[in-house]
């Protein structure tokens, strides 16, 4: 080894030892990767569950549609009173009727069955509605309340309303997935440290040399820096394919079960998926470097 | 400050090393170490300069210890209130019983232990108060040579050295000149490619001279440079250090090496129990 030794300057020489000191570390440097991999894991999952749940909620929020509900057998005289009402109130631009057959006929649609619903159950369990549309977002919350208090209304919704409840999930699987992530990236950095520590242990007589000469402590710092760096960049790699990957097959088979449901592609999910893993991971292993030398570079 | 170190080595060359004799051996002077900082300062010149050589002119001490006491934190007290001053251009042994804080001493000049108290002063700089980021570079004004060579056994005699310039940044190209030179000075440049284990003692110690020197420091500390050399190979050595200290280095050896030090003469400090308790001009290893 002493005479292919890459010579102790520049950016070569830090790649080289780093690369060199992982791979001796064998075994260690695989449980450093792989309690990364976990701490990745469990980080990637709940981005992409809170990612995903955002995701909904906006697009359930940018929604102009509110939807009033009216009650089973109603006249037409009360449903037409009933739209005039809803076409009255502020900031509403159209009002379409929906009735039992036609949101039966909609459902049949967008579930893409063949099956004949009218042949399945014995009687339309589908409310009529109408379809209020307003001229922005706010206005939603304003319309289904005055909606709500109209005679022959059963209920009214809109997307904003569902949004809020995701978006009080989001922040509760965020909050989680960082406390989960924290303790596991905890484990990470003590594995990691130890792993480079023994690095830092078959070197200590080059650093104290190094040390005695007068090399400044980044310098002796470098190498370690990067044998971390290499190890939570391998764990992020291999917990980026695995929630990437598993992401891409509920996608697909979401699109299959539940066209209608709105989940953002796998491709920007992987997008920002990928570099903020990469970053976790790097960040990990380099913090993981500079306890395991601490020791050994105090002045 | 290169200047008048120069000047300096110019008037001591007049004196060459290892000639018993030809001063006068009046210069003894009581110990000054306890209690007086001052007396510690102003007493560079401890005796008379032979006729024909310059007073030197006032300048600033290569090391100087102002009232430095050190407690380690086990409770051993290894130093206790010595100050002292060395010269440009001096040579000077270190001598005492084992534990009596010699290595803690040197250590504290490199800055691997700070003092608990007192100043420490090299080139007149406190090195106790130096921020951590530029201990590296007075690491590279002071050479430091150890009884145990601290070579890289994977290294050869070359790498070894050229290693001390290659962690500090020294352009490449620079680099094969100076190890070169530096291995001609400690008389090793024919064993250049051998490695510490094909080398006798004397020549690994010759290496850690060259490693040490490779950055032209101009200081230079060995701590029992000879403690695991023959008596024939500790000459050798010491001869070496002689003659690097007639190169405008400043050279602080500590040793156990009663013989070396009463052939060559040169100033003693005396420690016992972490104190000063002699300061000889043209000392002896016993009192
Ligand atoms: N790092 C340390 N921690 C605690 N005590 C220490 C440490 N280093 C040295 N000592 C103690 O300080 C005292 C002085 O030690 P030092 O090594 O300076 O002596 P020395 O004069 O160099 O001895 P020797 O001639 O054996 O090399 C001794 O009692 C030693 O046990
Ligand atoms: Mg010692």
């Amino acid at each position: 080894m002493g005479s292919t030794r890459a010579s102790p300057r520049g950016v070569r020489y830090f790649l080289s030892e780093g690369a060199q000191a992982f791979r001796r570390n064998g075994l260690m440097s695989l449980a450093a990767v792989t309690t990364t991999v976990v701490t990745l894991l469990a980080l990637g999952a709940a981005l992409i569950v809170a990612s995903t749940l955002e995701y909904i909620a906006r697009q359930l929020e940018s929604q102009v549609q509110a939807v009033v509900y009216v009650k089973d057998g109603l006249s037409g005289a009360a449903v037409d009173a009933v739209r005039a009402r809803l076409a009255s109130l502020p900031g509403v631009t159209g009002v379409v009727y929906v009735s039992k057959g036609e949101a039966l006929d909609r459902l049949r649609k967008t579930l893409g069955s063949d099956v004949y619903m009218r042949d399945v159950l014995a009687r339309n369990p589908l409310p009529a509605s109408f379809v209020v549309d307003a001229d922005r977002p706010d206005r939603l919350d304003g319309i289904a309340a005055a909606a709500r208090r109209l005679p022959g209304v059963e209920t009214a919704t809109y997307g904003g309303s569902t949004a809020v409840r995701l978006l009080a999930l989001t922040r509760m699987v965020r909050l989680g997935g960082a406390a989960v992530g924290a303790a596991l990236a905890l484990v990470a950095l003590v594995i990691i440290a130890s792993t480079i520590r023994l690095t830092v242990f078959a070197r200590r007589a080059e650093i104290e040399v190094m040390r005695l000469v007068g090399a400044t402590a980044w310098f002796i710092r470098w190498p370690f820096v990067i044998e971390g760096a290499i190890t939570g960049a391998c764990g992020a790699a291999v917990a980026f394919a695995a929630v990437a990957g598993l992401y891409a097959l509920v996608v697909h088979g979401a699109r299959d079960s539940l066209p209608f449901l709105p989940l953002p592609g796998p491709e920007q999910v992987a997008l920002s998926l990928s570099w903020k893993l990469m970053a976790w991971g790097i960040v990990i292993g380099v913090v993981g470097s500079l306890l395991a030398v601490r020791r050994y570079l105090r002045a | 400050m290169e200047p008048r170190r120069s000047r300096n080595v110019t008037a001591r060359a007049a004196v060459p090393p290892g000639v018993p004799g030809a001063v006068p051996e009046d210069g003894e002077t009581a110990a000054r170490a306890r209690g007086d900082g001052a007396a510690g300062r102003a007493g560079v010149a401890v005796e008379p300069l032979p006729p024909g050589v310059p007073e030197p002119a006032p300048e600033v001490a290569a090391i100087e210890f102002d009232r430095v006491s050190k407690t380690y934190p086990n409770g051993v007290v290894a130093v206790r209130d010595v100050s002292l001053s060395i010269a440009p251009g001096e040579f000077v042994f270190i001598v005492g019983p084992t534990g009596t804080g010699k290595s803690t001493l040197m250590k504290m000049i490199y800055r691997e232990e700070l003092p608990t108290s007192g100043r420490v002063l090299v080139d007149g700089r406190d090195v106790t108060r130096l921020p951590a980021r530029h201990v590296p570079f007075l690491r590279r004004r002071v050479g430091v040579v150890f009884q145990d060579f601290k070579l890289l056994p994977r290294r050869t005699a070359r790498e070894n050295v050229a290693f001390a310039l290659e962690v500090t940044g020294v352009p490449s190209r620079e680099v094969p000149r100076r190890v070169a030179d530096v291995l001609e000075v400690v008389g090793l440049a024919g064993r250049a490619d051998a490695l510490p284990g094909e080398m006798s003692a004397g020549e690994q110690q010759r290496v850690s001279i060259a490693r040490a020197l490779v950055h032209r420091p101009p200081l230079l500390l060995a701590d029992e440079p000879t403690g695991n050399l023959d008596p024939d190979t500790s000459w050798e050595i010491m001869q070496l250090l002689s003659q690097i200290n007639l190169r405008a280095t400043t050279v602080v050896v500590t040793t156990h090496d009663k013989m070396v030090v009463d052939v060559l003469r040169r100033r003693v400090i005396a420690l016992d129990a972490g104190a000063v308790v002699r300061d000889q001009r043209r000392g002896r290893y016993g009192g």
